[in-house]
């Protein structure tokens, strides 16, 4: 019996590469392969956004209408949906002048009650030493 | 030389776009280039925006990434993927891609 805890760590801006989408698919699905563990295990996984990965935390994304793709800002409300810790370093949102009304911190559109969270970076710094496995995206 | 020059990235770029000289030096913000039109970083704008009076960004762009057209800096012009080609074949002898 044991839970391992993936962290992962976007860094990257989101829709030039995949980077940043493949971190949220990722761990969206790392929700559904508890059909796979043994009775007991489990999995934890932690989205953190750090550097100029918190621009894919913005708001209004209009992907859908202009690339005709899923936007990062649905993705990370159906993290949110998921009740995956969602955490947004709270030094890089500052250094862009971001207010907390710019970013996605929750998904009650979609009936989602976990809201994301603007922290220090020393707290997504535990998360990562904490963490059994961690991704860089 | 009429130059354009289309800038898709955030980063790395600076150096290759400030040793450009042309008569006429537009820059085309595309894909993650157009946060060079709305971020400030540590309150600051983007020095890419000091490079030339002819800045543009195209508006799919900034509306994939929440951005309004409405809510860049002054300087830069939104512009749609038509108003794009016509910048290529009408205002520009060369276009490249930095």
């Amino acid at each position: 019996m044991a839970t391992k805890k993936f962290a992962f760590v976007v860094k990257s801006l989101p829709y030039k590469t995949e980077a940043s989408r493949l971190a949220l698919t990722h761990a969206i699905a790392s929700q559904t392969v508890e059909i796979y563990l043994e009775d007991g295990d489990n999995v934890e996984p932690v989205l953190a956004f750090i550097g100029d990965g918190v621009l894919n935390c913005l708001r209004n994304q209009k992907a859908m209408n202009t690339y005709g793709v899923t936007s990062l800002e649905q993705h990370i409300k159906n993290s949110l949906l998921l009740d995956l810790k969602v955490l947004i370093c709270k030094e890089d949102v500052e250094k862009f002048g971001i207010s907390e009304d710019a970013l996605i911190m929750d998904a009650e559109d979609i009936g989602g009650e976990t809201r994301a969270n603007i922290v220090a970076f020393s707290e997504i710094m535990k998360e990562m030493d904490s963490s059994n496995h961690l991704l860089f995206f | 030389m009429k130059l354009g020059v289309l800038v898709s990235d955030f980063r790395n770029m600076d150096d290759t776009l400030s040793r450009l000289k042309a008569d006429k030096l537009g820059i085309i913000l595309v894909s993650n280039g157009v946060y060079h039109a709305k971020v400030k970083e540590g309150g600051k704008q983007s020095p890419i925006l000091e490079k030339s009076p002819h800045l543009y960004a195209l508006a799919e762009d900034l509306q994939t990434r929440g951005f309004a057209e409405t809510d860049i800096d002054s300087r830069v012009k939104a512009i749609t993927y038509n108003d794009l080609v016509d910048l290529i074949f009408n205002e520009y002898e060369k276009v490249i891609w930095v």
